[in-house]
């Protein structure tokens, strides 16, 4: 004869009988231990009394649920991370405050309208979830940015711009980018030296990430040359803009051994054409290009458009 | 495709027939649950092999809309995976279902109603099935993802699945425009009983 007395205070989870008011039938030693509550103080009392974070609405149609179908339902770790607040106890691993927790309602005595929970500990396996995912950012970050200015490369940028400019097609909106060179770069490197070079560019990057709006992007293409897509903005707009970038690097300031060295950048701007950029983005980008040899060779510190 | 894991006219018209039954449980058990009534298509059955089923689920995930899909596994004598797919528009109305507030209708929450839903549904039409057919199952707790594209789907699949039969739905409320679809996924030993079973009942009727 089995003894279940023992299978239920043994047993390495929590076991809840509820009937369909929910009140408590039934707590065992592994819930009275971890949150403290004797079974004799908890009998009879409403779960969501003594527990008022619990979701009433909630966990009334769960039981129904179960009453009806007469099979299980579920609380999943994920999106609900606990049913019962579980504090737990890791110094070196304090990932969660509470135990994370999968619970497994099924019938218990159809008749009384009486179902069963199953509380099961799901912290360790959450931690190593919580840690992978932070790694994958991390790679993803890796992939995507430039390790010195944090701003994107120009592989996300070729992939992000791909979307951007079918949604816009869609859309039937504009896309312009703009291309941004800093000026005489290299006798910024000779004078001051390749840290406060590195310092200079840093400074611009930032500098452009806060100067565009969340639906556009900024990326460094390499040495001292920027790209920005302007999301829904034509030509004359994104000039606008770009002029307005133009003048407050202008003003920017970085200092280096008590002298403040100051740059320009020259920028070239283009807007996507159908009709013209046939083979994608790459061709809005070379013309951009051109625009900028052209701000470069007429005095640079200005903006030029494309035709 | 082996020619034995194929269901052929009358196999095919037969499972039909009992997933309408079976599927008339669940549709009973959310109206008497959440009050609300109903209605699913009748199933559409489709037999494919691993690469269909692969292009399938691309034309159903890949339009640039976001969806959630659950998985929930079965387990016993008919053995195979469930998946329920809903766009993200069809699972906000599917909250207001469920009688959820305006400040509810965050994501944690629409999980939570998207794997109810689709755990009654699974549960409710394939315990009607598995008695219909005289077979013996289990589920394992459904889980959830929220997928932008079929690229984000990085599923291992099984080689179990080489033959697998789509029965799909489309499930709508009265009130509501709300298309979610279940997919049942069964393994090719499963394939085999229920084909038995299947031409059981037909010589019977």
């Amino acid at each position: 004869m089995i003894n279940n007395e023992i299978l239920f205070d043994t047993i390495d989870n929590g076991i809840v009988i509820l009937d369909e008011n929910l009140n408590i039938i039934a707590w065992n030693y592994w819930l009275e231990v971890r949150t403290s509550v004797n079974e004799k103080n908890i009998i009879n009392k409403n779960i969501c009394k003594e527990f008022s974070y619990i979701n009433e609405k909630k966990l009334k149609r769960k039981i129904k649920a179960v009453l009806v179908t007469k099979s299980p339902a579920y609380y999943n770790v994920d999106p609900h991370q606990y049913f019962i607040q579980i504090p737990t106890n890791s110094i070196v691993e304090k990932i969660f405050k509470y135990m994370q927790q999968d619970v497994t309602i099924v019938p218990y005595d159809l008749e009384k309208k009486q179902v069963c929970l199953y509380i099961y500990d799901k912290t360790s396996l959450c931690k190593t979830n919580f840690k992978l995912e932070k790694l994958n950012e991390q790679l993803i970050d890796l992939s995507n940015k430039d390790p010195m200015t944090q701003a994107y490369n120009r592989r996300y940028f070729g992939e992000v711009s791909k979307k951007m400019l079918s949604l816009s097609i869609r859309n039937k909106q504009s896309l312009s980018l703009v291309i941004l060179d800093i000026d005489k770069f290299k006798d910024i490197n000779d004078t001051y030296g390749h840290s406060i070079g590195d310092d200079v560019i840093i400074m611009l990057s930032n500098t452009l990430e806060q100067s565009i709006r969340q639906s556009d992007i900024s990326a460094r293409f390499g040495g001292e040359e920027f790209v920005i897509l302007f999301n829904d903005s034509d030509k004359d707009d994104t000039y606008k803009l770009a002029d307005e970038i133009r003048q407050k690097i202008e003003n920017l300031t970085v200092i280096s051994q008590n002298e403040n060295i100051q740059f320009t950048v020259s920028i070239g701007v283009a807007q996507f054409d159908e009709e013209r950029d046939k083979k994608g983005i790459e061709e809005t980008i070379k013309r951009a290009d051109e625009a900028l040899y052209y701000a470069k060779e007429h005095g640079r510190n200005q903006v030029a458009k494309s035709e | 495709m082996s020619d034995h894991l194929t269901l052929n006219e009358d196999e095919r018209d037969c499972l039909q027939e009992l997933m309408n039954i079976s599927y008339g449980s669940a549709t009973a058990a959310i109206a008497e649950i959440i009050d609300k009534f109903a209605t699913l298509s009748i199933p559409n059955i489709k037999t494919a092999t691993l690469d269909e089923f692969k292009v399938y689920l691309q034309e159903k995930l890949d339009h640039g809309k976001s969806h959630y899909v659950t998985n929930q596994l079965i387990n016993g004598t008919i053995s195979g995976e469930t998946m329920f797919v809903i766009d993200n528009k069809s699972t906000v109305n599917l909250g207001s279902e469920f009688d959820l507030e305006e400040d509810e209708l965050v994501e944690d929450e629409l999980k939570d109603v998207v794997l109810e839903i689709s755990n009654i549904i699974t549960s409710t039409t394939l315990s009607k099935f598995s008695e219909l057919i005289d077979a013996s199952i289990t589920f394992s707790p459904p889980s959830i993802k929220i997928l932008h594209s079929i690229e984000e789907f990085h599923e291992h699949y099984a080689n179990e699945y080489s033959h697998i039969i789509i029965i799909s739905t489309d499930i709508k409320f009265e009130d509501q425009h709300i298309n979610g679809e279940l997919l049942i996924l069964s393994k090719d030993e499963s394939i085999l009983y229920m084909k038995n079973a299947l031409n059981r009942l037909l010589e019977e009727f």
